[in-house]
């Protein structure tokens, strides 16, 4: 009796102990690795580190203006949050990995374990991906549990967490299901052995291991597990990706899996993006960056996804305001005093989105990685640091991403060609501040300092406020966090080799 | 031989005294006066009487053949709280052996303060009170000799009329949730759990402050122990009646100076031309401008208060009763705060047999609360500082203005009066709180009691924001957060008590019992969005439901405990305690659950030995020495910690569940090892008295949550409801206390009963010193949110006390261009006149490590928040009808880091005023500027923390001053009154500081030992005119 009266475990949530015993408890954890994890990431630390500063966004908020002039320190809590949100995800997957082998019941069988490992490291894999490309060295940490007496840990090589990287993936490979994406999105959710190979190929292309990117890209491909939008599933287009009703089509290698159950659980980024509360119908919608006039002209003229990416006066979107017949952008857009708008990511009311949707948190996925990144890793592991290519196998992967968005074809290709096609396939999706992130620096710096960061005046015709910024070598990676170099002042030291255990 | 007859009364109000003793000097005849105070004796002619009764001054009168002597008898102030209560029964305040300081009912008595945690400020030496916020009802930091714990709560335990009820606003070892919503995570909603007690209705505080007098209550006395005794009816007492009101009128203290209009527009000009961006057109002709709009006008405001009770007390056929009903309702000085309570009291005891007692102690109460956005930069009292004197507060049709709708506007802020009047933080808490007691008399000297306590809490929280445009700030979709809690507390205390005098020189008094506690919480929030109306706010009207969430939890605690008390001849004195108990805390499986606490104290009345008989006794008296050591066992941190548990949350793939938390098997209670040696004596007959102890208290293994980095959690702390896995609690390091309880007491003694003066001066000091926080791989940071950015704010490592200001030492304002090349890079930012660089008038760093660059490392302890001394001065005069006392407080030798100073000089934003002395920056022609250059934007390193804004927290306050008046008894008892005193008041009427701010007194930030004297727009106190009456009929 004196015993029972002592012992009170959880009355409102699961005791781990008690926990991992079916398999619809295994994917009740894992599906916690695809969504609240990612949020602060999400919310605006993704677009502000990628999007302002790599030209594609301008801003005035005063949050987030210090990434679009590379003057951000370990201060801002913007930086804070995207670090803090990563680092989530992979104590969330190192959780899974350290306690699900021993707690395991033992009806559970072993593929089922076994699956369950390879998404974790998957997912563990993708956080640090995203962390060695804002912060480049950072800490390998496999489990939590090994620091806690002793957190006072120095940084990792850059290569040494591409090998972390590599081996989680390779892990992933082996011991995912396989899948082949089809029309029952609902299926599609969860990342498979295909999506282990093509952020692999990923993983080896920013190493310029053109062999590996190629070789995996090529299996991907082969293999037909993902289709393109507009290309392989008729009936859809560029602009569908983005839709809510399209989340985890058969495009989507891997995506942050949002709802709009409460602040914390939804994709918050329309709340940023949109121009007016009009738009959302939920009283947010900020029009907190503006496409750079650089972005803006980086399209050619008939480019689809411009539309789909950017919002100018005039344009009318069927699927925002659908009950009312449709969004029409108001002449006077101006976000950020850009004449612009952001579209991409922007979905609407709820109404629109099926009845989902509140401030803050819209249903709709944020893509890590879709097929169309494997296409165009593809025709560049072909060009293999070349000055051009014309291999027909590069051509087909390069020319059908540009035949969907309404294009014309290449005959042969350069770098500079895909370098190019990856940002407007990917602007406002973060790609492109990784693309210029690794390549030849001073090239990067070069391409940025020429960018038109500036604003329209609202004379007509609108005169040019020129900005432009010229970023140093360092501006290429963020500071750390003041708070953790409070705590490890080791992340200000050189990284040191990691050992591995196996 | 001679009849002598007579009454005794009080000395104060004529009251009839029943029960005195009366002896014959140096006779062997005596007797007590009856219920209405009138004795007889048979006494010789010259025989002298002697008077005594406990709390007032003995009073020796010659008969000189007189047949009537009325006598009148003085309170001894002194002598006051004769009797200690010291948990579990009560002692001589001379025979106790731990550390006990007492504050009686009458000192706090009158004083417009709505809670009782407020009122032990500055009464007693080693209790050190901050208000942390203005805020009416807000919670305070009771520091009962120094900081036990570094991350856990630090309030202590109180004890009212036996019902446990923990100081710790945060509830961290229960529902780990506060009663009010912070404003999503900013600003400072800590409410007073203590504010369901009417102050009024309060008999004694006796704060058990030592190991040996806390021990008894075992693990939940770690951090002190204040016994709340309230008032019951006394025996003898024929039926009383007592109204007493007040009404107060508050004020703040002090303004800040800030710029009018026509000196923000030309700040506003000069900014332009410093950022490179076009002037304002409004301000091209300053001197046509006027005053503009005074912000601290508009939030500050006089605010009323007011103060009522009634009690009804009496005793009749061994039953005696004290009931009483209040109400209190305090206005704040800044709009949109206010408090109300109401509160009925019934306390009853009756005498069924000679052998069994039995009584009741019952409050039960209403609160109602509106909280403002405070301690935070977008708070209502720093937007009163920062809001622009050209933004009206309204629009020519009534509504509220704010800055511009134009892009450029960005920079401005809400109109805090729109905010403060109708973003609402609503609070109501309704609370039953009682003890039920039966004590039975077995045999001579042997008795049992069982108690039986509860305490029944039920909180709702409404914040609702409406939709608005004010200006640029626009919402169109109102929210309305609503959370319900109930809270459930109960005791059952058995224990019994044997009491016996051996041989006439020994005495003893043995307590052997065994209690049971439980303590169970649930809770339910709802989010509802899109009102109809800004003026419907219940749910049924939200169009949408965006978010539920609910939560459950217990704990329990079981304890058995033993207590000698021992006297031998009335000179030395020894307690010996032991309490064991066991946590739902810990491990059930494990072998933790359970801790043994022991203590030990010993006194020796050394004056009452025959080498002294020597001494002047009208010189040097009392001479009494005591020393005690004791171990307590803490266990205040939240509940199923040895484990992890799993959190659900939803995603796009369904219910997800993640880990919440790194467990820890292995935790076990925290120990405070705590020394205590004390001395006292008195001089000049008594008049005189010291009381001076010194203490070491010295937490070890003490429980806290890791520091971990977030590389190792993920989001932590207010943010871990993202996925977090949260950082072990464990038991690490070692913490030392180390301080000095100095009272001093002084009371006339007059043969002229017109007039008496009695003065305390209490002063309290602690230095606290972390000694191990497991090697160097730890230390404590807390940070500060501000808009965007987050800064290390303190650090606690090992070596030093805790808390203290973290940041860069400044050397000066960059003033001479050829020195650039020999000085160490700042920030990794170039020396350039480019933008984005450091130049001419950017604030210069110390390179601290001396490492040729200055960065993240060159951070270092700026400033400390522990005063070296508190102090509380106390007056007390009489002359006729007239009282008067005089109540100074105070502080001395803190730092207070003023950030609100930072936020008003930092010329970082247009559209935002600013201090007028912030006008003094750094230009070409003003090199020996205060500030250094505007640059645009906060994330700049000129505004980083830094010594700059480290300022001297010490002051000495004029708390309070109170002159009342008690009418002629011949006057009122024409109208049936017995007495009635009428007085006025001044609370806070000055305040000696060097401190720039509002008020030095800041106090901890939601109660945190980390943040202490953090000023970021902290809600001041005011200064509280008051006028009221007591009536006694």
């Amino acid at each position: 009796c004196q015993d029972e009266f002592l012992n009170r475990p959880p009355e409102d949530g699961i005791s781990l102990d008690n926990f991992y015993s079916s398999e619809e408890e295994i994917t009740a954890s894992l599906n916690a690795l695809y969504g609240t994890t990612w949020f602060n990431f999400n919310t605006k630390a993704f677009w502000s580190i990628t999007e302002l500063a790599s030209g594609n966004a301008r801003t005035f908020s005063g949050d987030v203006i210090n990434f679009g002039n590379f003057t951000v320190t370990g201060d801002n809590t913007v930086l804070t949050d995207g670090w803090e949100s990563l680092w989530g995800v992979i104590a969330q997957s190192n959780a899974l990995i350290n306690y699900l082998p021993e707690r395991v019941g033992a009806n559970v069988g072993e593929e089922v374990v076994n699956n369950a490992l390879g998404e974790a490291r998957f997912m563990r894999a993708t956080a640090y991906f995203y962390l060695v490309r804002i912060w480049g060295p950072v800490p390998i940490v496999e489990n939590s549990l090994d620091y806690v007496f002793s957190p006072k840990i120095p940084t990792n090589r850059v290569e040494d967490i591409y090998e972390f990287i590599e081996r989680d993936l390779q892990f992933a490979i082996e011991n995912l299901y396989v899948k082949n994406r089809g029309g029952n999105y609902a299926d599609n959710g969860h990342v498979s052995s295909g999506s282990a190979k093509a952020l692999k190929a990923k993983v080896h292309l920013y190493q310029e291991e053109y062999s590996e990117a190629q070789r995996l890209s090529q299996e991907v491909i082969n293999s037909g597990e993902f289709k393109l939008l507009g290309v392989d599933v008729p009936g859809t287009s560029y602009a569908d990706l983005f839709k809510t009703e399209f989340n985890n089509n058969e495009e989507s290698i891997v995506a942050m899996q949002w709802t709009a159950a409460s602040y914390g659980t939804g994709n918050a980024m329309q709340a940023s993006f949109a121009i007016s509360s009009t738009i959302t119908g939920t009283g947010d919608g900020y029009g907190v960056i503006g496409p750079t006039i650089d972005l803006q002209e980086a399209y050619e003229a008939g480019d689809e996804r411009r539309k789909a990416t950017i919002m100018l006066a005039g344009d009318y979107y069927p699927e925002i305001r659908s009950s009312d017949g449709g969004y029409t952008v108001p002449e006077d857009v101006n976000a950020q005093n850009t004449k612009a708008g952001i579209k991409k990511y922007v979905v609407g009311t709820p109404q629109d989105n099926g009845g989902a949707g509140l401030a803050q948190a819209t249903a709709n996925n944020t893509y890590i990685m879709r097929y169309a990144d494997v296409l165009l890793i593809h025709a560049e592991a072909i060009l293999a640091g070349g000055a051009s290519t014309a291999d027909e196998g590069a051509l087909q992967s390069f020319n059908t991403i540009r035949q969907r968005a309404g294009l014309g074809t290449f005959p042969s290709i350069t770098f500079e060609d895909i370098l190019q096609e990856r940002r407007v396939e990917f602007a406002i999706e973060g790609e492109y501040w990784f693309d210029l992130g690794r390549i030849n620096r001073q090239q990067a710096i070069e391409i940025i300092s020429n960018q038109e960061r500036g604003t329209y005046s609202n004379d007509d015709p609108p005169v040019i406020y020129s900005q432009t910024y010229t970023p140093s070598s360092e501006d290429f990676t963020m500071p750390y966090p003041a708070v953790d170099v409070a705590l490890n002042p080791l992340l200000l030291e050189d990284p040191v080799p990691y050992e591995f255990n196996d | 031989q001679n009849v002598v007859t007579g009454k005794v009364t009080t000395a104060e109000d004529g009251q009839s005294l029943p029960g005195v003793n009366i002896t014959v000097v140096n006779g062997s005849s005596g007797t007590t006066t009856d219920i209405d105070g009138n004795f007889s004796l048979e006494v010789p002619d010259d025989a002298s009487l002697k008077f005594s009764f406990i709390g007032f001054t003995t009073r020796t009168i010659s008969v000189s053949s007189r047949s009537v002597i009325n006598v009148a008898l003085e309170e001894d102030i002194a002598q006051l709280g004769e009797v200690v209560v010291i948990g579990y029964g009560t002692q001589q305040r001379g025979d106790v052996n731990g550390s006990v300081a007492s504050i009686d009912a009458n000192v706090i008595e009158n004083i417009p303060q709505p809670s009782l945690d407020q009122l032990m400020q500055g009464r007693a030496a080693g209790v050190t009170v901050t208000q942390n916020s203005g805020q009416p009802g807000a919670a305070v930091s009771v520091r009962v000799r120094g900081i036990t714990s570094i991350t856990g709560s630090n309030e202590p335990l109180y004890v009212i009329d036996g019902v446990p009820v923990s100081g710790d606003a945060t509830n961290s070892a229960t529902s780990g949730r506060t009663a009010a919503s912070s404003f999503n995570g900013n600003g400072q909603t800590g409410v007073s759990p203590l504010a369901a007690i009417n102050p009024n209705d309060i008999a004694s505080l006796d704060i058990l402050k030592d190991a040996s007098a806390t021990a008894i209550y075992g693990s939940r006395g770690a951090n002190g122990v204040v016994i709340i005794t309230t008032k019951r009816g006394q025996r003898g007492e024929t039926g009383k009646i007592t109204y007493s009101n007040y009404f107060a009128i508050q004020e703040p203290q002090k303004l800040i100076d800030v710029m009018d209009l026509p000196a923000y527009a030309k700040l506003q000009n000069d900014l332009a031309g410093i950022y490179g961006v076009q002037p304002r057109v409004e301000f091209i002709n300053i001197e046509l401008l006027g005053e503009g709009t005074n912000w601290q006008n508009e939030v500050f405001k006089r605010a009323f208060m007011q103060n009522h009770e009634v009690s009804l007390s009496g005793s009749k056929d061994n039953v005696n009763y004290f009931i009483s009903g209040g109400y209190t309702d305090q206005d704040g000085i800044v709009i949109g705060s206010n408090f109300n309570r109401i509160s009925l009291r019934s306390n009853v005891d009756a005498k069924l047999k000679e052998w069994f007692k039995v009584g009741i102690s019952l409050t039960a109460s209403q609160t109602d609360e509106n909280i403002t956005l405070n301690s935070n930069r977008n708070g209502i009292v720093s937007l009163g500082l920062l809001q622009a004197p050209d933004v009206a507060v309204r629009n020519p049709d009534g509504s509220f203005a704010g800055p511009p709708p134009n892009p450029s506007a960005v920079e401005g802020n809400i109109n805090p009066v729109a905010q403060a009047l109708s973003r609402t933080n609503t609070l109501v808490r309704s609370r039953v709180l009682g003890n039920f007691y039966a004590e039975l008399q077995l045999m001579d000297g042997l008795s049992f009691k069982t108690e039986i306590g509860g305490d029944f809490g039920f909180d709702e929280n409404n914040l609702f924001t409406p939709t608005y445009e004010w200006g640029r700030f626009i919402n169109d979709n109102a929210t309305l957060y609503q959370s319900n809690a109930n809270n459930t507390f109960w005791i059952i205390k058995n224990y019994f008590t044997y009491k016996k005098a051996f041989s006439q020189k020994n005495d003893i008094t043995l307590l052997v019992g065994q209690e049971a506690q439980q303590s169970s919480w649930e809770g339910r929030s709802l989010i509802g969005q899109g009102f109809v109306s800004n003026d419907i706010q219940t749910m049924n009207n939200a169009s949408t439901l965006i978010n539920a969430d609910a939560y459950k939890g217990s704990q329990a605690l079981s304890s058995y405990y033993a207590r000698v008390l021992y006297d031998f001849d009335n000179r030395y004195g020894v307690t010996a305690t032991v309490r064991a108990d066991g946590s739902s805390k810990f491990d059930p499986l494990g072998d933790t659950q359970w801790g043994v606490f022991p203590s030990f104290s010993a006194s020796w009345k050394v004056f009452n030995e025959n080498f002294m008989e020597g001494v002047n006794k009208d010189i040097f008296s009392n001479l009494r020495l005591i020393a005690g050591y004791g171990v307590v066992g803490n266990q205040g941190i939240p509940n199923y910690l040895y484990g992890a548990s799993l959190a659900d949350v939803r995603t796009g793939l369904g219910q997800g569940y993640y880990v919440t938390n790194i467990p820890n098997p292995d935790l076990k209670w925290e120990e405070s090892y705590q020394t205590n040696i004390g001395l006292n004596f008195s001089l000049f007959k008594e008049s005189l008295s010291f009381n001076i102890e010194v203490y070491d208290k010295t937490s070890k293994d003490f429980l806290y949550q890791l520091p971990l980095p977030l590389y190792l959690t993920g989001p932590s702390g207010g943010e871990s409801y993202l996925a977090g896995v949260g950082s072990p609690y464990v038991n690490l390091g070692e913490l030392q206390n180390r301080g000095i309880d100095l009272s001093i007491n002084y009371s006339l003694v007059s043969e002229n009963s017109d007039f008496s003066w009695s003065s305390n001066l209490n002063l309290s000091h602690y230095k606290n010193k972390v000694i191990d926080l497991y090697g160097d791989n730890f230390d404590i940071t807390r940070t500060i949110t501000t808009g965007f950015l987050s800064s290390p704010l303190t650090r606690t490592i090992e070596g030093q006390p805790i808390g203290l200001y973290y940041g860069y030492k400044v050397k000066g304002i960059f003033n001479d261009e050829t020195a650039f090349e020999d000085l160490p890079v700042q920030f990794d930012t170039p020396f350039s006149e480019e933008l984005g660089g450091i130049w001419l008038g950017d604030i210069q760093y110390e390179d601290v490590n001396d490492d040729g660059v200055i960065n993240e490392d060159d951070r270092t302890f700026i400033g400390n928040p522990h005063p070296d001394f508190t102090f509380g001065f106390s007056n007390n005069f009489r002359y006729k009808n007239f009282d008067l006392t005089i109540f100074l407080q105070g502080s001395y030798g803190n730092d207070v880091l003023n950030l609100t100073r930072k936020e008003t000089s930092s010329l970082s934003r247009l559209y935002n005023n600013q201090l007028e002395e912030s006008s003094d920056y750094w230009t070409e022609e003003n090199t020996d500027a205060k500030y250094p250059r505007p640059k645009r934007g906060d994330d700049n390193s000129n505004l980083f923390i830094s010594d700059r804004y480290v300022e001297d927290g010490s002051y000495l306050r004029v708390q309070n001053i109170k002159l009342g008046y008690t009418l002629n008894q011949d006057l009122t008892q024409r109208v049936r009154i017995n007495r009635l005193k009428v007085f006025a008041s001044i609370q806070n009427l000055h305040t000696f500081t060097n401190y720039t701010g509002y008020d030095p007194e800041i106090g901890a930030f939601n109660q945190d030992a980390l943040q202490m004297g953090v000023d970021i727009g902290r809600y001041p106190i005011p200064r509280t005119f008051t006028v009221g009456i007591n009536a006694e009929f």
